[in-house]
């Protein structure tokens, strides 16, 4: 071990092999700190670049105005501009941003329709819930597990009877999902004060058609809550 | 647990009014490892475990997920422990796959090392206890909830999360399921980064006024990544590299050769700076030492810009002050890289990866000799696994990197906001700035969710 008795001089630090220059049309450069309407401007201008509507979206998602909706919801169906496109909804307050990922859902397929819903799922939109419920059923898999935690995230009584009815007839790899969401409902509930219903959910996962893992974690949320101290005694 | 409550439990009597339906299929370990949230000690004989060597069936079992540079370092650790056995390697490309296989089979004299390119696939393994994860920060949030979710204990390098809402989603995940998560935040487990803390503990430093977080200097890690992207490259055959799985859940952009060679750091979607790159660590240990494993700073000021030297100066509820600066690659006193240093009224020490503890002269009596800094790595990899029968959380728990990595992004989103932010731990939110609030999530690319 070394003891500095009087600090040495320090090194110089280590600089990286220059990286290559972005070309002049991917530099974020004005867009970076434009207003709502300089960036409507942009998602609605049908000459803009991909790189300039990605730009455009993720700035909008910053501000989160109202005032973008329709021209951020108008990219929902677009393969590569979707995902930047809910980057703009996902933070914006107004429930107009909830009826358009609604719209959205209902009429999107495979991995669009899945990132809807899970835009659905942050934003915990109750209105979902029917639609949600009903896709949990369809033929695609994929999006039946993301219907499944989506409702889980959103949460409420309403949600769990969903998904206590679904956990009885999923099987496989949406079972697995449908049970992950009933411990996310569990919380929720717990969270909402809740707490007969949440422990409800957990006690009916401890049997054995339920998949190990989520078994063990409902086991495990009865224990956390039972020997909780804040639990109501 | 009291232990009557934990008989009944394991028991499946239930005293909580309903009925606990334990059945065949739930052995005892399973409930014991149900019971993760409520730390008990477990006699290493009751899990089979003897003095000396370990038999096969007690061995915890590994899989690795995306294994480069730095999780070869990971592996190499594993593979020195008896008490593990890396098993199986999953990666999108083909290439890491064959290394890694080629370096676990080397090491144990065999060809039992299998390898997958679906994580999915390797997950669903049984017998697979815990899984190494070493991929790109974006993968690390979502890979590590989805190994939560199929029962595995997870050793996850950093930055763990990509944003505030990640930060805390990975660790509910890891409560929700009971299960072990181990940040790769090594030095908690460095002999000479052990000393400072014991000395803050003894009161040698007297009452603790500021820790200082080296961020690593800004000409390495600028604190703001670029948000541009570089010119479109034709991209490689699928069989070669699967860019939509390479980017995973990060914001779709065009192939660029660079990113696939590590070029991916420094880039906005894919990286969250200095701050994220080694705050991780050093806000971290800052943490770990304080005894502020639980809370956040609620006040952020950004100093300085995106070239030449910065900081963040934070102040926690209680008054005690985080610098997060950058202090040169190896510090200003030369002590190493992810250098710390703890401040009290008393006295101060600093110490980094060179060993070398600097400090005040009335500590100097109290230095002993400490550990060469490669056995931290090693010490944080054995703790995960000697952690994982006793279903004990690691130092390193995913509650303690939620809560470093969440005061680092809230420190990095006021260095893009360009103002002091104010934080309230409780709400999780901003008080004075609502675009800042809008910034704590970052949408994934789908079917990716957290």
């Amino acid at each position: 071990m070394q003891q500095a008795t009087q600090p040495p001089a320090p090194q110089a630090a280590k600089p990286k092999p220059a990286p290559p220059k972005p070309p002049a049309e991917f530099q974020e450069g004005a867009i970076a700190t434009m207003d709502v309407a300089g960036l409507v401007g942009i998602l609605t201008n049908t000459s803009s670049t991909e790189f300039q509507k990605a730009k455009a979206c993720m700035r909008a998602g910053e501000l989160a105005k109202k005032e973008a909706v329709p021209a951020l919801a108008a990219l929902l169906a677009d393969e590569k501009m979707a995902m930047y496109a809910r980057y703009g909804l996902e933070p914006i307050k107004d429930s107009s941003a909830d009826d358009a990922l609604r719209a959205a859902m209902g009429k999107l397929k495979g991995n669009l329709q899945i990132g809807v819903i899970n835009s659905i799922a942050k934003r915990r939109d109750a209105k979902a819930i029917p639609a949600l419920a009903k896709l949990m059923y369809g033929t695609d898999a994929e999006v039946a597990r993301a219907s499944a935690s989506a409702l889980g995230h959103v949460g409420g009584p309403a949600a769990m009877k969903e998904l206590q009815a679904a956990m009885v007839k999923a099987t496989g790899m949406v079972k697995m999902a449908v049970g992950d969401a009933c411990l996310v409902c569990a919380e929720r509930l717990l969270e909402d004060g809740k707490r007969d219903m949440a422990m409800t959910m957990y006690a009916s996962l401890t049997g054995p058609e339920t998949p190990k893992p989520i078994r063990l974690a409902a086991m495990n949320g009865i224990i956390r809550e039972e020997t909780s101290l804040t639990r109501p005694r | 647990m009291p232990e009557t409550i934990r008989n009944q439990v394991l028991r499946g009597e239930g005293p909580f009014g309903y009925r606990i339906r334990v059945n065949a299929m739930t052995t005892r370990r399973e409930l014991l490892k149900a019971a993760v949230a409520a730390p008990m000690i477990v006699p290493s004989h009751v899990l089979g475990q003897r003095a000396g060597a370990v038999a096969p069936s007690d061995k915890i079992l590994f899989g690795g997920i995306g294994i480069g540079a730095r999780g070869q370092h990971d592996l190499s650790k594993i593979l020195k422990i008896e008490a593990a056995k890396f098993i199986a390697i999953c990666d999108v490309r083909n290439e890491r796959r064959e290394t890694i296989k080629s370096m676990v089979d080397q090491a144990y004299g065999d060809r039992d090392c299998k390898m997958y390119d679906d994580q999915y696939e390797l997950l669903a393994r049984q017998d697979i206890d815990a899984v190494l994860i070493a991929t790109g920060d974006r993968w690390h949030t979502p890979l590590s909830i989805i190994a939560a979710q199929h029962g595995k204990d997870v050793y996850c390098e950093k930055p763990c999360s990509m944003s505030i809402e990640e930060s805390w989603a990975l660790a509910a995940a890891f409560k929700r399921y009971g299960r072990l998560y181990q940040a790769g935040c090594q030095r908690r487990n460095g002999a000479n980064f052990q000393l400072c803390k014991d000395l803050l503990d003894a009161g040698a430093l007297g009452k603790l006024k500021t820790l200082y977080a080296n961020v690593g200097p800004s000409v390495n890690w600028p604190p703001l990544p670029s948000r541009d992207w570089l010119a479109a490259e034709e991209l490689p055959p699928k069989q070669v590299l699967d860019w939509d799985r390479w980017l995973g859940p990060a914001p779709w952009r065009p192939y660029h050769s660079s990113y696939v060679r590590g070029g991916w750091r420094n880039f906005y979607d894919f990286h969250g700076g200095g701050i994220l790159e080694w705050g991780s660590h050093t806000v971290d240990m800052c943490h770990w030492a304080a005894g502020l494993d639980h809370t956040q700073p609620v006040k952020y000021e950004p100093v300085g810009g995106n070239t030449g030297e910065y900081s963040v100066n934070c102040e926690y509820a209680n008054g005690v002050k985080l610098v997060m600066r950058d202090n040169g690659w190896n510090g200003a006193l030369n002590t190493g890289s992810c250098s710390f240093r703890l401040e009290g009224d008393l006295g101060w020490v600093e110490t980094g990866d060179s060993t070398t503890i600097a400090c005040s002269d009335n500590i100097k009596p109290l230095l002993r000799p400490t550990e060469p800094a490669s056995l931290a790595l090693e010490n944080h990899m054995k703790e995960f696994i000697r952690c994982i029968p006793q279903r004990k959380q690691p130092s390193a728990s995913a509650a303690a990197a939620a809560n470093s990595h969440v005061a680092c992004h809230a420190a990095f989103i006021a260095f893009q906001r360009g103002k002091t932010l104010e934080w309230d731990p409780a709400k999780s939110e901003f008080t004075n700035d609502e675009i800042a609030n809008n910034m704590r999530s970052r949408a994934l690319r789908e079917p990716w969710r957290i």
